[in-house]
């Protein structure tokens, strides 16, 4: 009973960064850029879902514009930040993208205070019963969103022309272009749709912890960098493997090997040792 | 680009003309902490704190005459910045003394640099014992994390009257050393430790720790850790349904953790420097001052950066001098009032005082009792 409800919970961990390293992978795939930042869209879909949640008195409300809000700015910073960096090195990009994210983490600060913010009227101590299965009512609205989220991408990948063209730009993007697909508006539909996701990634764990802070991004900036690597780098359904996976194992390591073994260094060890066996990531066929 | 040529010329200009005029009849004292970074909070509180009570002793007539002036730079909380702070205070800035409003890597980093260019360093709140064993000139006016660590046990053992603890630490310095603390404490007051768990600064989200704890099932947990790592515990600790008694520490000190866990904070009682329901006229004063300059509740990491400021300020009144020797001596022998009560110093550098019980009811800190076993209490001599 106790590894089966660890287990959940490592789900609901697994769940979150599935969404955040998800819209990373299709980003990777699509450019070849690491998008750091991306975590830092994260952090800004979590604030603007707590500030206007606090003002409007309708958490489903504030999560719908903060996702809006949160594509809308994803998509200016492809125009102004990598658009321009394109024909450099790809490590030129990365160094960009660090570079943003640090400085959205200290805007962070600066605009809302060191201290974080939370929700005025806290649902935390909610709790729902599944059965044998009795858990907060947050954890489960975690795994409920991110399985929404996750079947929504899944339709949108495979009966859409976005989706569509969204495979066809990444097999060869010369060819999609020369039958006719407007490989400028993937990629604005692709950033858009991958920094709404992270925004409701955000949002969902500041429900779930009811603190927002300038730096909550920094954890899942790494975590989902090694989860995309471990998938299978541009590998949507290795993505999301690798990011339950992650999530459970750092549920029972927490348990068992935190004595020696710190929670955030488990996907480190897991993708060295990944690394060194199948260094085209775990799910990649061969 | 010609434009901002000349403007930074002319700032340039303009900090050359003023700086001696201002320097000319100032006292220097430094400040660091971590105003950027993962513990910006505390670093914002600690500073605010020290502003305060330099504010006010300027409008109390400064220093024999003479103005305070308080250098303040940022360390990010990191060891590796608090070297060049430290050593751009005694060489650009030629402070006087300097106040650490730091943790306890860049504290004890910077705390070598001071010893050696022999300049009485003050830390407010960083934990770590190594800190005072710099040197003679390196003082402390928070507590070790053992001795509250030990205040802990006794006060699950003899206040709240309970036996079975399980343990869940933040896994740094600060975690660290207040679990060796309890520990040691905790066979003198026959606690049984069920269990010994840790998690890391950054994490919020403690699903599987919970679910742990839930299955160790103590009548305790002691949990030391910050306050934003606290609030999310605590809350998802509740939501679990556990309905042990928390006991935290200092890292819990803020009116954040309480709107952070919400109606779960309720009942959660932790040790601390700082008794907000005092009758002490310097504590009111300063609470009340506090939250009306600064319009935010005041917190322990605040309280800690008011009152080593008091320190720093009222051994260069009584004092008389600017030489590093003379303010190292009589901070030693002297006994100071301050807004986390009276203080006196060891020989090693380690403040001599009463830890304070807070319990949280109505979601408002309120006074819960006092440790005061000055025996149990001795921070080490050397």
């Amino acid at each position: 009973m106790l590894y089966l409800e660890l287990a959940l919970q490592g789900l609901v961990n697994g769940s979150m960064y599935a969404v955040v390293a998800v819209g990373l992978t299709l980003i990777y795939g699509l450019l070849r850029i690491l998008h750091v930042a991306h975590a830092g869209l994260f952090t800004l879909g979590a604030y603007t879902t707590v500030l206007l949640t606090n003002a409007l008195g309708s958490l489903a409300l504030g999560t719908a514009v903060s996702m809006l809000v949160v594509g809308l700015c994803g998509m200016v910073i492809y125009r102004l930040l990598y658009e321009p960096l394109l024909e450099q090195p790809p490590y030129v990009a990365l160094i960009a993208s660090i570079g943003l994210f640090i400085s959205m983490e200290e805007g962070y600060r600066i605009l809302f205070g060191p201290y974080g913010n939370s929700f005025s009227s806290a649902w935390l101590t909610a709790r729902i019963s599944l059965g044998p299965f009795n858990m907060a009512a947050a954890d489960f609205a975690m795994l409920l969103g991110a399985v929404v989220l996750l079947v929504f991408l899944a339709a949108l990948m495979s009966r859409t022309r976005l989706g569509m063209a969204w495979r066809a730009t990444v097999t060869d993007a010369a060819m999609a272009r020369s039958f006719g697909v407007d490989t400028i508006k993937v990629r604005y539909g692709i950033f858009f749709m991958a920094s709404a996701f992270a925004a409701a990634a955000g949002s969902l764990v500041a429900v779930l912890n009811n603190l927002v802070e300038p730096t909550m991004g920094s954890v899942p900036s790494y975590k989902s960098l090694a989860i995309i690597v471990l998938g299978g780098l541009g590998n949507v359904g290795g993505t999301l493997l690798a990011a339950l996976l992650l999530g459970v194992i750092e549920a029972f390591g927490t348990i068992y090997t935190g004595a020696y073994l710190d929670r955030d260094a488990i996907a480190f060890v897991f993708l060295i040792a990944v690394l060194m066996f199948r260094p085209e990531g775990l799910f990649t066929a061969k | 680009m010609r434009y901002s040529v000349q403007l930074a010329g002319g700032c340039l200009a303009a900090m050359v003309l003023s700086t001696p005029i201002l320097a000319q009849d100032a006292v220097k004292i430094g400040f660091h902490g971590p105003f950027t970074g993962f513990a910006a909070a505390d670093g914002k509180s600690a500073r605010q704190g020290a502003e305060l009570a330099v504010q006010q002793a300027n409008a109390a007539g400064g220093i024999a005459g003479k103005k305070i002036e308080l250098v303040a730079y940022d360390d990010e909380g990191k060891p590796e910045n608090a070297i060049p702070v430290a050593n751009r205070l005694i060489g650009q800035d030629k402070v006087v003394v300097t106040v650490s409003g730091s943790y306890s890597g860049p504290t004890r980093a910077a705390a070598a640099v001071f010893q050696r260019a022999s300049m009485p360093y003050i830390s407010a709140y960083a934990i770590h014992p190594d800190i005072t064993r710099a040197g003679d000139f390196v003082f402390r006016t928070g507590m070790m994390g053992e001795v509250q660590g030990r205040a802990g046990a006794k006060l699950i053992a003899d206040h709240l009257k309970k036996k079975r603890v399980a343990i869940v630490a933040v896994n740094n310095d600060f975690g660290q050393a207040l679990t060796a603390g309890f520990k040691e404490a905790a066979p003198k007051f026959g606690l049984q430790i069920v269990a010994e768990r840790t998690f890391s600064m950054p994490d919020r989200q403690f699903g599987p720790l919970v679910t742990q704890v839930k299955a160790d099932d103590p009548e305790v947990i002691y949990a030391p850790g910050y306050f934003f790592n606290a609030g999310p515990l605590v809350a998802q600790l509740r939501a679990a349904g556990v309905t042990a008694d928390i006991v935290g520490q200092e890292g819990y000190d803020s009116q954040r953790f309480v709107e952070i866990a919400g109606k779960a904070s309720e009942g959660t009682i932790i040790t601390t420097s700082l008794d907000r329901d005092s009758k002490s006229p310097t504590t009111r004063a300063f609470i009340d001052n506090y939250e009306k300059l600064y319009k935010e509740r005041v917190d322990m990491v605040a309280a800690s950066g008011y009152s080593a400021m008091t320190v720093a300020i009222e051994a260069l009144k009584k004092a008389g001098s600017q030489d590093g020797k003379v303010i190292r001596d009589t901070i030693r022998k002297t006994a100071f009032e301050t807004a986390i009560g009276n203080l006196s110093f060891n020989s090693l550098g380690e403040v001599k005082k009463a830890v304070q019980v807070q319990k949280i009811t109505d979601g408002k800190f309120h006074h819960y009792t006092v440790i005061d076993d000055l025996e149990l209490l001795a921070p080490p001599e050397k």
